[in-house]
Parts: structure tokens; C-alpha cells; sequence
């Protein structure tokens, strides 16, 4: 393999940039919605009103992971055109589930003897969902954010396929002009998106989390 | 039959012994049972018996035998002494008779031979064999998986059992009837047995002797009824705790301490105040404060032997406690 | 076609408009007979040897508790590095190129994760007692691994290699970029010529395919639990 360092960075640093900031919003964009939609769902789903209805959601969600993510983003082109956009509808997709499987896994673990001491106390539902339940499995729900982040910034790279633009385009073009100098470059600005946003959403979890709670 | 001397043992990364200089013996057909606060070492002279911990020091011997030889092979060594743990650890994965054949399957015993085996054994802990054969740990109550567990170590007839607190984890009354029961097996199995427990009460019910230990070291050895009436120093006092008349009048028979005589005492008879000779004292005790009496007779059988007065029973308390009240 | 309406009726502008894909299967019924072909037999080499490797490193690192944080370490960014750049990767090393060999190791690399973590968690979840009492009744350490270990974490692992097969199959669409010649190649060139019927017929026959292998693999799963393990795993 020849690697030629100022290609490397040239690619790193000339060609790269503009393409991070798509990928950015590949990516946050997406989980912002997917947490919008996931997580009240799951919390819902975890009210003894709804709690039947667990099964057949979390098999939709668990649907959105088992679907390949190529075909996830593809199935959406012939309705939604080139674009931006069924990249978005797709990724928001694939980061459903590692949130709503870790929010109803999170709210099932508060512990029994809790939920029956804050009832105790005179909390209503509401008020020992908000002060209690949530608090309390905000760890557990982060981590699925993480794993949803880890995800998403990964596959949005086949985002640029339908021309949603991102870190993609660099690495396809590598591909088609068998230059590793652009695939590596692409896939390191990939990490270091996965890994900054990683420890920004530790240290919102570190402001959310009950001091208690924290190692 | 079980031979301790001098053993000790240091685990890796700690400087203050687990087991300090321990020294003693255990005979054969007896329950010897190990007491003591946790971290004291009871669990840990167990685990070395059948080496599960190796020793750093001293030699442990069974039937004369050094455990430690380079013949002897510790797996070997291990389906030759049944072991009960007070968790347990029935397989999850495999049957109840699956569970109970484990150590006669690892001994290659016929298979014709192994199911009979734990269809007694199953009977013998008083468990129905049809019922629960076939049946998963988890689909039995705790009381009976501690009865699986004693099943299991019995599997192969070892004359050596060790019992780590195999009764610790049910509740008081289901303890105490497999207690008894125990006790009703071993009569008839003579099994030599080391038995860990940190419950003083189990130790005096069980133990045809009692070894005592503090912070890795055998603070007193001796039968229940030695280590009642004769506390070797404030650690054993606080173990034994503030009822030790009450258990000591529990440990002796009422034809222990009778008065004989043939003649009936009128106001025993008139208050219908009687026990029999093989009833502890405490009984004695009892029937009194029942019956507004401070004599009680005493039968062996049908037949009168004898009086047992609240003085006697003061004079007794007094005589085996060492006390000079 | 009168019994829908007539060719002018309602079903058939729908079928025209979103069952396309269909007749497009049909009428390429060969390629997708091949392109299934190839895609399964990737699928399958790479689980041969990722079976063998990886549940190999898993007990390892369940014995040799140092090793487990390494290698949890390279799964992990393994897993962050998007697929499409290790095939790209692969293919710029010039013993490897376009073709098999690239595909095959980077999803191999790939199966990493899954497989090694179930396969460590598994051993892992085996509590103290059971195996203390298999100890003290004198089972060796391979009869533990054998009788015991291995048993009770099976379900674990097995759920390991279920979803280890459903993602490589996903991922493997993409090794379609690099030259393979399977189930991905419809959304591809679908893609490229902007023929939605290709594209739907790529996605919905790769989507059939993961969900089957995901329903029937979970059949399995359920069937091979010890029932003795199987109130357990409910609670979870």
C-alpha cells in the first residue's frame, strides 16, 4: 500500500473539513429525533396502562436494527428522492433502538423498595416518574444514547450513497480511486466525531446523574 | 479420622493468617462443628480439608493419610468427601437427578446402579423421588434444594462430609426440621462430619463437638457441654451470650439431676405435675411455672423415679456453670 | 386482471407504483438465485472462522481476566470504524485487493465484538457457588469448562452468534462496493441508475433474509436453553 503522508493530510485537513460538519448533522440530527420519539415512548411503555403494548413496539424498534443498515438507507430514496433527507429518516431509524431498549431497561431497574418508599411518601405518579424513576436510570438511558451515537456516526458514512452528503463521500471517492490516504482520513475524523460527542454526553450524564449514583 | 497440625494459612497479598497455628482432631462418626464470627478461618480449615485452599503451613491428615502427598490427586480427593455449601449451587441447567447422580456419574459408577442410588437418596432427605426427579432447581423451594444439596454430597457414600452453614439459607423453622432430621440420618449413617456455622445454637444442637474460632485462631475446643459450663475467656462468654443457663438446663436430662425416691410427694400429684427422665431440665423448669409448683415428678415411662425441686435445679445452674453464686 | 378492476383499477396503479420490485424479482429471478448464493457463502466462511476464533479468544479472556480489557479495547474500535471504510481499507492493502479475502477479514474483524463479549459474559455470568460446588466435588477444571461453563453460558452465546449472523449479513450488503457479488449489488446499481424498483427489491429481499435468519435463529436459541435456564432468561 502506498501511503503518501501529504495526501494524507490533505485529505485530513483540505478536503475533510466541510464534509465533518455534514457528517455532524448526520448524526445529531437524527438522534435528537430518534430521543424525541424513543424515549417518551419507552417511558410510556413502562406506565401500567400501556405496559401490553411493550412486545409489539420494541419488535418495530428491534426491526429498525435487524434491517440492514444499506437497505435502511436505501428504502428511502425512491420515495424521498437524493438528498439529505432520506439519509436522516433512515439514521433516525437505526438510533431508535439502543435508546428505547435502554430507557425501558433503565426504568426497570429502579429498584422495587424505592418506588414503594416514594408511594409512601405521597408522590403521585407523576411526580415519582420526574423526581424518582427518571433520575434514577438517567445512567443506563445515557449509555444507550452512547451506543446509539457510536452506531449512527458509523453508518452515516453510507449516507453520501444518496447523496446525503458526510465523511462518506471522502471515503467512497477513496474507494473508487483506491486511495487509502482518504479512506483513513475519513474514517479517523469518524472516530473523533464518535468519540467527542462519547464524552460530551458523559458529562451531561455526570450533570444528570444523582451524585449518588456516580463511581 | 481428620487430623489438623499446626495449619496455617496466609492468602497471597495479606500479611495478618487467615488459619493461625490450628491444631486438632476430629473422630470418627462425630459432627465437629467450627463456629465463629465471619473471617475468622471456620471456612476457610473447611476449604483446606479437601484442598480447595492449599495450606501455607502444617499438615492435615485423613485417616493418616497426608492430604498434601504428591500422590493424592485434589479431584480425586474431593468425590471421596461430600460438600454441602450454603448457596448451594445445584447446576441449573440439569435435572434434580441430574444433579444428585453428578459425583457417582464423575466416580463412572454403571448408570444401572446410579439411578436406584438417587431415588434412595432422594427418599432418604426426605424428598419424593417421582416429583421431583425430572424436575429444575429453580422449580423447587429453598428448603428442598438444601435437601437436593445434602442428597448430592451423600451421592457417593463418602465416610467424610463437609458442611459449610448447609442450613443457612431458609428460614428458622425450616432450619430447625432439617436439623432434626439430619441429626435422625446421621445416627444411622455415621458419617465423620465438619460442620461451619456462625449460629452457636446450631453449634450446641449439632456438634458432638464444638471448635471455636476467633480472628484464625482455635480459641477453645471441647464438647457443647464443656464449652457451656466452662467458657475459656470473654470471647466465648459473648458467643455463647446471656442465656447459657437456659441452653445448659436445654443440654441436661432431667434423670441427671433427680432426686430418687419412690413415694409420690402429695402436692406433685394433687397439681398433676410430671415430666419424663429424658426431658431436658428446661422442662422442668416449665412444668413448674405451668403449674404453679416448685417440685416437679419425674417418670421413666409410667413408672415414678424420683423429684426434681427448684432448688435442685439452682444447685445444678450453680454446679455446671463454674459461677459461685 | 379484471378480477382487481380491470388494468386501469386501483390495485393495478398500486401494484405500478409500490410493487414494482416485484415483478423486478421475478424477472431477474436468476440473480437473485446467485446473488443470494454469494451472499450466503461469505456469510457462512466468515462465520466458520469467526466461530472458531473468536469463541476461542472468549474463554481465553474469561481465564486470563488481563487479556479481557485488550481486547474488549480493539472490539471496540473496530466497531466504531464504519464498515465501508474497512472494506476500503482492505482492498488498498495490495496482497488483499478487490474480492473475497477483504471482504471476508473485514467482517470478520467485524464479529469480533459480538461474539467475544457473549462468549466472555457468558462464562462470566456462571455464579461462584456452582462452580465452588463443582470444585469441591472433585470435577476437574476441563470438566467445569465442559459440564459446567460452557452449559450454562451456551444460551449467551448463542444469542452472541445470532446477532453476530443477522449484522454480518447486513454488513456484507455493502461489501458490494468492493466487488462482491450478492444482495447488496441491487441497491447499488439501484442507486446508480436510480431505479427505485431495483433499489426496493435489494432492500426488501436483504430485509426478508435478516429478519428470517434473526426469527428462526431465536427458534433455536429458545429450543437449545436448558429449561432449567429458562425462567432466567425470562427475568431479564
Amino acid at each position: 500500500m502506498e501511503f503518501e503522508m501529504e495526501r494524507f493530510i490533505s485529505a485530513l485537513f483540505d478536503r475533510s473539513p466541510p464534509h465533518a460538519v455534514e457528517h455532524l448533522q448526520l448524526v445529531l440530527i437524527p438522534l435528537t429525533i430518534a430521543f424525541i420519539i424513543a424515549f417518551p415512548t419507552a417511558v410510556l411503555l413502562t406506565r401500567r396502562r400501556f405496559i401490553k403494548y411493550t412486545d409489539r413496539v420494541m419488535t418495530f424498534f428491534n426491526m429498525g436494527q435487524t434491517i440492514p443498515p444499506l437497505a435502511v438507507i436505501a428504502i428511502f430514496f425512491p420515495f424521498l428522492g437524493l438528498g439529505r433527507t432520506p439519509a436522516l429518516f433512515a439514521l433516525t431509524i437505526y438510533a431508535l433502538l439502543p435508546i428505547a431498549r435502554n430507557t425501558l431497561a433503565g426504568l426497570k431497574g429502579v429498584p422495587q423498595d424505592v418506588k414503594e418508599a416514594a408511594r409512601g411518601m405521597g408522590m403521585s405518579e407523576w411526580e415519582m416518574l420526574f423526581k424518582v424513576e427518571i433520575p434514577l436510570s438517567m445512567p443506563v438511558v445515557m449509555a444507550g444514547v452512547k451506543i446509539s451515537v457510536v452506531l449512527t456516526s458509523g453508518t452515516a458514512a453510507l449516507g453520501a450513497l444518496v447523496g446525503g452528503g458526510g465523511m462518506g463521500a471522502v471515503i467512497f471517492a477513496g474507494i473508487d480511486f483506491f486511495r487509502a490516504e482518504l479512506i483513513i482520513a475519513g474514517t479517523l475524523i469518524i472516530g473523533v466525531i464518535a468519540i467527542v460527542l462519547d464524552r460530551l454526553l458523559t458529562v451531561i450524564d455526570n450533570i444528570l446523574t444523582p451524585p449518588h449514583m456516580k463511581t | 479420622m481428620i487430623k489438623l497440625d499446626k495449619v496455617d494459612k496466609v492468602f497471597p497479598g495479606t500479611t495478618v493468617p487467615a488459619v493461625d497455628q490450628v491444631s486438632f482432631q476430629v473422630d470418627e462418626g462425630n459432627i465437629c462443628v467450627f463456629v465463629g464470627p465471619s473471617g475468622c478461618g471456620k471456612t476457610t480449615i473447611l476449604r483446606m480439608i479437601n484442598r480447595l485452599v492449599e495450606p501455607t503451613g502444617g499438615d492435615i491428615y485423613i485417616k493418616g493419610q497426608k492430604v498434601s502427598d504428591k500422590g493424592v490427586n485434589p479431584d480425586y480427593l474431593r468425590r471421596e468427601i461430600g460438600y454441602v455449601i450454603q448457596q448451594i449451587g445445584l447446576m441449573p441447567h440439569r435435572t434434580i437427578e441430574q444433579n444428585v447422580a453428578l459425583v457417582p456419574r464423575l466416580l463412572k459408577w454403571p448408570e444401572d446402579k446410579i439411578k436406584p442410588r438417587v431415588k434412595h437418596l432422594l427418599e432418604m432427605v426426605g424428598l419424593e423421588p417421582d416429583e421431583v426427579a425430572q424436575k429444575y432447581p429453580h422449580q423447587l423451594s429453598g428448603g428442598m434444594m438444601q435437601r437436593v444439596g445434602v442428597a448430592r454430597a451423600l451421592a457417593a457414600d463418602p465416610p467424610i462430609m463437609l458442611m459449610d452453614e448447609p442450613f443457612g439459607a431458609v428460614d428458622p423453622i425450616v432450619r430447625g426440621r432439617l436439623q432434626d432430621e439430619f441429626l435422625r440420618l446421621q445416627k444411622e449413617m455415621k458419617k465423620t462430619i465438619c460442620f461451619v456455622t456462625h449460629d452457636i445454637n446450631e453449634a450446641i444442637k449439632m456438634g458432638d463437638h464444638i471448635v471455636i474460632m476467633n480472628k484464625g485462631r482455635l480459641v477453645q475446643h471441647g464438647t457443647p457441654m464443656e464449652i457451656l459450663s466452662n467458657p475459656a475467656d470473654e470471647f466465648v462468654k459473648d458467643l455463647i451470650g446471656s442465656d447459657r443457663e437456659i441452653k445448659l438446663l436445654e443440654l441436661t436430662r432431667s434423670e441427671e439431676i433427680v432426686e430418687h425416691t419412690d413415694e409420690i410427694p402429695e402436692v406433685v400429684n394433687k397439681k398433676d405435675c410430671f415430666i419424663q427422665a429424658i426431658d431436658p431440665v428446661q422442662r422442668a423448669l416449665e412444668t413448674m411455672m405451668k403449674k404453679d409448683s416448685d417440685l416437679v415428678g419425674v417418670r421413666d415411662g409410667e413408672s415414678f423415679i424420683g423429684t426434681i425441686s427448684w432448688e435442685d435445679i439452682k444447685k445444678h445452674i450453680n454446679r455446671i456453670s463454674g459461677d459461685q453464686a | 386482471m379484471e378480477l382487481f378492476g380491470g388494468s386501469t383499477g386501483w390495485f393495478a396503479g398500486f401494484y405500478d407504483e409500490y410493487l414494482g420490485f416485484v415483478s423486478f424479482i421475478i424477472r431477474r429471478w436468476d440473480q437473485v438465485i446467485e446473488y443470494t448464493f454469494n451472499h450466503f457463502s461469505l456469510v457462512l466462511t466468515v462465520m466458520f472462522f469467526s466461530l472458531v476464533l473468536w469463541i476461542s479468544v472468549g474463554l481465553l479472556i474469561s481465564r486470563y481476566e488481563k487479556l479481557a480489557n485488550t481486547a474488549f479495547g480493539i472490539g471496540n474500535i473496530l466497531f466504531v470504524i464504519p464498515s465501508i471504510s474497512l472494506f476500503g481499507i482492505f482492498i488498498t492493502i495490495p496482497m488483499l485487493g478487490l474480492g473475497r479475502t477483504s471482504a471476508a477479514l473485514a467482517l470478520i474483524l467485524y464479529a469480533m465484538m459480538p461474539m467475544v463479549r457473549n462468549v466472555y459474559r457468558g462464562i462470566k455470568s456462571v455464579e461462584w457457588p456452582i462452580i465452588e460446588a463443582g470444585r469441591g466435588m472433585g470435577m476437574s477444571p476441563l470438566q467445569i469448562l465442559f459440564q459446567i461453563q460452557i452449559p450454562m453460558a451456551w444460551p449467551v452465546i448463542f444469542a452472541g452468534i445470532r446477532v453476530t449472523v443477522v449484522m454480518i449479513t447486513g454488513i456484507a450488503t455493502v461489501a458490494t462496493y468492493i466487488g462482491e457479488r450478492n444482495l447488496g449489488r441491487f441497491i447499488h446499481h439501484g442507486i446508480a441508475r436510480e431505479s427505485a424498483d431495483m433499489i426496493i427489491a435489494g432492500a426488501v429481499l436483504v430485509s426478508i433474509i435478516a429478519v428470517l435468519l434473526d426469527f428462526i435463529l431465536g427458534k433455536i436459541e429458545f429450543k437449545i436453553t436448558s429449561p432449567g435456564l429458562r425462567r432466567e432468561q425470562d427475568q431479564n
